[in-house]
């Protein structure tokens, strides 16, 4: 359908288009103000008990059977885990991780859930995106809703716009690009046709509007071949680039797939794992210039059980792991109580005990960070969760504005 | 035609089928019964999949394919010859290469040519249904022969018997990890228990190597029957889960070998003994029997009737359908015996269902499936551009993110993104319309129907090339819509 000759063209184009949008690659660019927030939803249920090992609990090897990981050498489930402290360590895929766990930037967080417990997917993840306590209890999504609140821009690196970011808020969509432009002819006459239609006619003028400036991120994309195991690490370094982006949102969401490991769950999280770190190692040197005044959280639906299951897998579980990161966070330990692994102290003698509500971690990111009020954050982001405080320390406070200018100085 | 009848035959070939071809919506006198005469008689176009492979028979090549490939890596310890180190992922590719292209080009024949368009709508509705995903890497092969061997021969028969196809079928039995699950307690995960033993020395060894998986158990309750808030409990999913055990495939030296003759096998010694509970009704430990008859029992309640009416409407009517039209389908399927027939005649006949209000947007897959069909595009040997712009739209074949398939829902297609690209799909199927079919004006009436309205005729008049008029006509938000 394309020539070579269109698609060299095209991305000569794309660049010329960025130059005249004010976008430049990050590294030349001056850097934006305000902090900046990326939302990664881990779809499926991460194991927490396999990204984040309590190597150290007297508990943790003989339940986990095949799957237990060791900081002192090679299991059955894979390398040697990279030591924490002196309870937990990283997958041993997670090693861009440990090194910002290692400049206190990275911060995992123990036994978290959604306040809903009962295990199914799809009402999880409605839970986790719509901030309610029950899967059912918004139609919108909180971070949306937080956008709204911030009087500011969203992206949602996605083809298909998540709950999370559903609401009145306006939020820009992305994804890779197709490869062939679109006659300008064909988009004036199209115009007025969609100006009529009520449902399409917003998101439609906003296509059009948008691609002109998104030329540069596209083209740049269009280049890299969207190979196995790199889609997220892509689409993770255009939100950064986004966010990196003079006048672009402050707020991004990106997702993935395919952590439901039912079965043969080793291999399979080796390579997942691998993914999201580089997915991490991408999205932080596309956001440089703004990565002292950032915070990312990588969230998911559910843990997973405790046990292997009898097919080398897991299966749905409660508590799991979260991990927050960037410039901004007062990183370098393990956040959340830990419940420990003894049958008594599981839930259900099943599940590893959800301690932290995933949104007292929402609530201490967006409060710090973006200074929303307690009132806002308890009303109309995360509704009805009053009596629920969020989580202290995750950043650095005031210092974290302090040496984000001071990175940003030194970037230039 | 009059005004209402023309909005009747649009809506029976652009809402309840594919998308008109050409002279379809003009050839249809009496749309109801267009519809019905479609699910009373064989399927047309079918002959499309003859000479397929069946599961069977790609198990067994696929487990020679393993044993061969075995062999070989083992004989590269001593000569590293160049057959030797491909890699197992190329010699599939190699091997299985030209079946998965056959089944992706009959699938989508089918769907650019059939005159029972509403055959394969109903088809293509319980595929997502009972949705399996290829990007596990043992569901491949057997995804499309899922749709061919189990859907399609029961899509207008008893719910129960499409329930129980779908739940034996290699497929699925793979995709949600049934074929592996073993009863703790079941004499097979004994029997390793003890040799496990043995070998470590150690009689009181906690590592058991073979057990229980939920997987299939909690997803037919929430997605294939009951459906979500259905009042099931985690004990419910767990003793379905081990009424289940045994629900598996035939070995790989069984498969080698040739020695079987069904891709299904009841493994009795995999089996968890024991009487079940589920949902307040006990079940003898009757071996396969057990978990056959707790399907019986899900597809028989009427929260399964209410769950299925409830998609049916949502697929053919509305996204927020009328809830009295979800309650005639439920009684129609309690009614008649959940006999799948018997609740699409309720759905033609329902007024609800032909009200002005009714109204869907057109999933990726139905927007290209509706270009091939109006610009009297048929596929050709190569599915790749297709199966890659149907990727692109974010609906890939057979690839759905989670087994509760894809949406059906307007809100989850219409973002910017999703509409620029469609603007993008639209041309490049537009350089595909033959020659013959270039006219653009009256492929316009005949494919839009009573929606094709005057600011769309008026923009296809004004294009200044005949290929510019049929991309506007397949980019027009008319022709995203299903009225």
């Amino acid at each position: 359908m394309v020539t070579r000759r269109e698609l060299l063209t095209m991305i000569g184009c794309g660049l010329g288009a960025a130059t005249c949008a004010g976008w430049a690659p990050a590294s030349a660019a001056a850097a934006p103000a305000g902090p900046r927030l990326l939302v990664v939803l881990l779809r499926g249920g991460l194991d927490g008990l396999h990204a984040v090992p309590p190597v150290g609990d007297p508990g943790y090897s003989a339940l986990r059977g095949p799957l237990a990981l060791s900081p002192d050498g090679a299991t059955e489930a894979g390398g040697a885990a990279l030591r924490l402290d002196g309870t937990f360590a990283l997958h041993p895929s997670l090693a861009f991780c440990a090194g910002l766990y290692a400049r206190h930037e990275f911060l995992p967080i123990v036994a978290a859930a959604p306040p809903y417990w009962g295990r199914s997917h799809f009402e999880a993840q409605d839970c986790v995106e719509n901030g309610s306590d029950s899967p059912s209890g918004a139609e919108t999504g909180w971070l949306n809703r937080a956008v709204g609140c911030l009087h500011d821009g969203g992206l949602s690196a996605t083809t298909v716009m998540p709950l999370i970011l559903r609401g009145p808020a306006k939020i820009d969509e992305w994804s890779p690009p197709l490869p062939n432009r679109v006659s300008p002819i064909l988009l004036q006459r199209l115009e007025p046709l969609y100006g009529e239609d009520s449902v399409l006619a917003a998101p439609f003028a906003e296509a059009i509007t948008e691609r002109g400036e998104d030329a540069g991120i596209d083209a740049h994309l269009a280049g890299a071949r969207m190979v196995a195991g790199r889609r997220l690490p892509t689409i993770a370094a255009a939100a950064g680039a986004f966010l990196a982006r003079r006048g672009g949102p402050r707020i991004a969401f990106v997702e993935d797939y395919g952590w439901d490991t039912h079965a043969n769950q080793a291999p399979i999280l080796a390579r997942k794992l691998a993914e999201l770190d580089h997915a991490v190692h991408a999205f932080h040197d596309a956001v440089r210039p703004a990565w002292g005044r950032t915070v990312a959280v990588v969230v998911t639906e559910f843990g997973r059980t405790a046990r292997a299951n009898g097919t080398a897998g897991t299966d749905h579980g409660t508590g799991g792991a979260m991990f927050v990161f960037g410039g901004a966070v007062a990183g370098g330990r393990v956040g959340g109580q830990w419940p420990g692994m003894r049958p008594a102290e599981l839930y259900q003698n099943r599940d590893v005990h959800a301690t932290t509500d995933q949104r007292a971690v929402f609530k201490g990111v967006l409060g710090s960070h973006f200074g929303l009020s307690a009132e806002v954050l308890s009303r109309t982001i995360f509704p009805g969760s009053g009596a629920l405080r969020p989580l202290g320390g995750l950043l650095h406070q005031r210092v974290a504005a302090a040496r984000g200018e001071k990175n940003a100085a030194r970037d230039d | 035609m009059v005004v209402e009848a023309l909005r009747a035959a649009t809506s029976a070939a652009n809402r309840f089928g594919l998308g008109a071809r050409p002279g379809e919506i003009e050839g249809i006198a009496d749309p109801r019964a267009w519809l019905l005469a479609q699910i009373r008689r064989p399927p047309d176009g079918a002959e499309a999949f003859v000479g397929l492979p069946s599961s069977l028979e790609y198990l067994r090549r696929e487990a020679r394919l393993r044993r061969e490939h075995r062999r070989l890596q083992h004989r590269a310890v001593t000569a590293a010859s160049n057959a030797a180190r491909n890699p197992f992922a190329r010699r599939f590719r190699q091997t299985f290469g030209d079946d998965l292209r056959r089944e992706a080009v009959a699938r989508w024949q089918i769907a650019a040519t059939t005159t029972t368009p509403f055959t394969e709508r109903l088809v293509r509705f319980w595929s997502n249904h009972f949705a399996v995903s290829v990007d596990k890497g043992p569901v491949r092969l057997v995804a499309a022969p899922l749709e061919r061997e189990a859907i399609r021969p029961h899509f207008a028969g008893r719910f129960a018997d499409l329930l129980l196809a779908v739940e034996t079928h290699p497929a699925m039995l793979r995709y949600l990890d049934q074929a592996q699950s073993v009863g703790p307690d079941s004499p097979f995960a004994r029997r390793v228990d003890r040799r496990l033993a043995r070998r470590a020395g150690r009689r009181d060894l906690p590592v058991r190597s073979l057990g229980l998986n939920e997987n299939l158990a909690r997803e037919i309750l929430e997605l294939h029957t009951l459906g979500a808030n259905a009042g099931y409990t985690q004990a419910d999913v767990t003793e379905f889960a081990r009424a289940l055990t045994g629900w598996s495939l035939p070995f790989p030296a069984q498969l080698a070998r040739g020695t079987i003759d069904r891709a299904f096998l009841y493994r009795a010694a995999a089996h968890e003994p024991g009487s079940r509970v589920v949902l307040g009704r006990r079940y003898p430990d009757t071996g396969f029997e057990q978990a056959r008859a707790i399907l019986l029992d899900l597809a028989a309640s009427r929260a399964t009737a209410r769950h299925l009416g409830f998609e049916l409407a949502r697929h053919f009517v509305a996204d927020e359908p009328p809830p009295a039209l979800v309650d005639h389908l439920a009684a129609a399927y309690l009614d008649g015996g959940g006999e799948l027939s018997v609740v699409y005649a309720a759905l033609i006949d329902a007024p609800a269902a032909w009200s002005p209000s009714a109204r869907k947007f057109r999933s990726p897959q139905d927007f290209l499936i509706a270009a091939l069909r109006g610009g009297s595009i048929v596929p050709g040997a190569r599915p790749q551009p297709f199966e890659g712009l149907a990727a692109r739209l974010g609906e890939p074949t057979f690839m759905p993110r989670a087994p509760a398939g894809f949406s059906d829902l307007a809100a989850d297609w219409i973002g910017p993104d999703a509409l620029w690209k469609r603007v993008q799909a639209a041309e490049g199927l537009a350089a595909h319309v033959p020659r013959a079919a270039l006219d653009p004006g009256s492929l316009a009436r005949s494919v839009l129907g009573s929606g094709f309205d005057a600011p769309t005729r008026t923009a296809i008049d004004r294009a200044e090339a005949p290929r510019q008029a049929v991309a506007m006509l397949f980019a027009s938000p008319a022709f995203q819509w299903r009225i």
